[in-house]
């Protein structure tokens, strides 16, 4: 972890536990300023906890947190500056209207009010509430009290952003827009720590995933490992007979045929990359050719699996 | 959704900015925020015209039973800052006593925690909003008490004096409220809370009063001057003055006994707060445990006790105010729960109660 990460969000070694419930018993993590990290785990693995503690709303019971390089214990007023929070509850001031929670929000954070108000303006287009702009927000829907949290979340352009579950409730447009927002956002130099359950939708913004289990991150190690295991890819062909046929004859076992296509185990992408050659080559017709499942939901899934959880434990 | 994202706006020290100034900014913030939030909509100026109304009757039956175009306002007077009090604390704790725990369940208290408004900010905010809310029921009942003043016998310092104490007992209700919506993780539960406590002060204190000094009994022993033939006689007495300070602590009692006492020429009381007053003082006497039985004279003759009684002015002069002790008890209340709230929803939060969530 070098000097760069730490101008962004760093976790070493944090725990924390209520009571007799352990919810985060060894997190690490490192988002440098510039990239997206997934934060990814099953139910009650401890993301909603791990993020309040970043977000300088805990305190850790053991480890350390930096956030744009202060330590959210010793310095919250530091971090609260350079950190934006979207939580996984909705909560908006019922009878305010969405420009007049951001104009507070914006007002919150030392802003003056010209100053406030421009921003407000700024982020209800850049999150697509011009229509709403002056209705109370208890009117707003799931989708759009969503985008109104992640506005509020921006309105002092945050050097580090933290997001809990931000894409549930989005229609598919909305998810588009915020996947191109936080993309841009870390262009411009944004640490960008993002959990979701999602993860096709994180696969195709995340630069790097941190998985949490049981309240513990998974190494490196074992996560390169998940992800080098055996996998599923799905072929579709114009002609299932020729391609059953060629799939016997290359000894390719465990095939099974849905709607959708044909799912075979393959060891690792070399191995992938060989079998559509053979398939090309002996002239079946492939219209479809990809993983079944994206690389982090492979991982995660293989991760989740009792082997692994009980080297979690260790 | 547009292209333009304006990176360049990050806030910076301004340096022209002190941290006093800063504190209040980010104080008035949240008092605005919170008038704007809890109390501004229709329902809260109809309850205010409600209540214009029933001081409005309260005036004019006020003035018609007791003849006040004669006997001056100080009775009008003295009951419409009761009657204030008394809607004061039906209202306030309804308003005050979810102001921390019901932004927690509605989600809007760690997105507040999250920016640069402290903890101290927020709670003080939320206490000044609750006060200034139920300052308002006493700003529309100012001209019924113009009214009552313009009936004459009215001093300027009566006037003064009660107005600056019901606001700091209003304040005193709004600071409990505030102060157990910090502590308390259920909102209905730290409003029932706050309504229970006003009641021990308001109706409470009366009957613990009653209670205890009953309650504990002394023994008097009246002795026969010489020459009398009765021998001496016990009798139990209750101690009412060992409590004084119990009925010191009741809202009313402060209110009443902080106004400058108004005689008339026979030395009784010109208002409702100086009977009240004359009574609560009259209750630090502590009785005469050996005293001569005021039957029987030296000569032996028998006489009715017309051994000269003091004046309730007499009284009310000779004994100590009591109002800035239960005022002392009121304010060290309302500090004390406001520091409360403080501690429990100070972030990054350490020890968390049990059911207690951050966010």
């Amino acid at each position: 972890m070098g000097s760069s990460a730490a101008q962004g969000i760093t976790a070493t070694g944090v725990s924390r536990s209520f009571g007799s419930v352990h919810a985060v018993r060894y997190a690490t993590l490192a988002v440098p300023p510039g990239s997206v990290t997934a934060l990814i785990g099953p139910n009650g693995a401890g993301k909603t906890t791990l993020l309040l503690m970043l977000a300088s709303l805990l305190a850790p019971d053991t480890g350390t947190i930096t956030i744009a390089g202060h330590d959210p214990v010793a310095d919250p007023q530091a971090v609260r500056a350079a950190m934006g929070w979207m939580p996984d509850t909705l909560g908006s001031w019922p009878s305010l209207s969405v420009r007049a929670a951001l104009e507070v929000t914006g007002r919150m954070y030392g802003m003056t009010r010209p100053a406030a108000n421009a921003r407000a303006n700024e982020l209800i287009g850049l999150t697509g509430l011009e229509a709403l702009a002056d209705r109370p927000s208890r009117v707003l829907s799931r989708g759009q009290k969503q985008r109104l949290s992640l506005a509020r979340a921006l309105v002092h352009s945050p050097a580090a952003l933290l997001l809990d579950e931000p894409a549930s409730g989005l229609d598919p447009t909305a998810r588009v827009a915020l996947r191109v927002l936080l993309r841009r956002l870390a262009g411009e130099g944004t640490a960008i720590l993002v959990s979701s359950h999602v993860l096709s939708e994180l696969d195709e913004m995340a630069d790097a995933a941190v998985y949490l289990a049981d309240g513990a991150t998974a190494s490196a190690e074992r996560v390169a490992l998940a992800g080098a295991s055996a996998r599923s890819w799905r072929i579709r062909s114009l002609d299932l007979a020729a391609l059953e046929g060629s799939l016997r004859a290359s000894g390719v076992s465990g095939t099974q045929t849905d709607h959708l296509g044909t799912l075979v185990q393959v060891d690792n992408e070399e191995a992938a990359a060989d079998l559509l050659a053979r398939l090309i080559g002996s002239g079946v017709r492939v219209c479809a050719f990809g993983p079944a499942v994206g690389d982090l939901e492979h991982t995660f899934l293989d991760l989740s699996l009792p082997e692994f959880n009980g080297g979690a434990a260790a | 959704m547009s292209n333009t994202l304006d990176t360049t706006s990050r806030p910076g020290p301004t340096p022209d900015r002190t941290p006093p100034r800063d504190f209040l900014t980010g104080l008035w913030l949240i008092v605005t925020l919170e008038l704007r939030q809890r109390v501004r909509g229709v329902a809260w100026y109809v309850l205010l015209g409600i209540f214009v109304m029933l001081v409005a009757a309260v005036t004019v039956l006020l003035w018609l039973s007791t003849t006040a175009w004669e006997t001056g306002g100080g009775a009008v007077f003295s009951a419409v800052i009761f009657f204030v009090l008394l809607l004061g604390t039906f209202v306030s704790p309804a308003l005050s006593g979810n102001a921390i725990n019901g932004d927690r369940d509605i989600g809007t208290l760690a997105t507040t925690q999250v920016t640069l408004i402290s903890t101290g900010q927020l709670v003080l905010g939320k206490f000044g909003a609750a006060w200034i809310t139920a300052l308002a029921f006493l700003a529309a009942a100012v001209p019924f008490l113009l009214f009552a003043v313009t009936l004459g016998q009215v001093s300027h310092a009566t006037v003064a004096v009660s107005v600056l104490v019901l606001a700091a007992e209003l304040g005193v209700i709004a600071a409990v409220g505030v102060g157990l919506s910090g502590v308390v993780t259920r909102p209905l539960f730290s409003i029932v809370v706050t309504y229970l406590i006003v009641a021990a002060l308001s109706v409470g204190t009366p009957i613990a009063f009653a209670l205890l000094g009953t309650a504990t009994k002394s023994q008097q022993t009246l002795t026969s001057p010489a020459g009398c033939r009765d021998p001496a006689t016990t009798v139990d007495v209750p101690r009412f003055d060992r409590y004084w300070w119990v009925l010191a602590a009741n809202p009313y009692v402060v209110v009443a006994d902080a106004s400058p006492g108004v005689f008339d020429a026979f030395g009784n009381p010109q208002d409702l707060f100086g009977w009240i007053a004359v009574g609560v003082r009259q209750a630090q006497v502590a009785p005469d445990l050996q005293g001569e039985s005021p039957y029987c004279n030296s000569t032996g003759q028998y006489f009715g006790g017309d051994e000269k009684q003091p004046t309730p002015r007499e009284l009310y002069d000779n004994a100590v105010p009591s109002w800035f002790v239960g005022l002392g008890i009121h304010l060290v209340l309302g500090a004390g729960a406001l520091l409360w709230a403080w501690r429990r929803t100070i972030t990054p939060a350490r020890r968390l109660p049990a059911g207690h969530r951050v966010a």
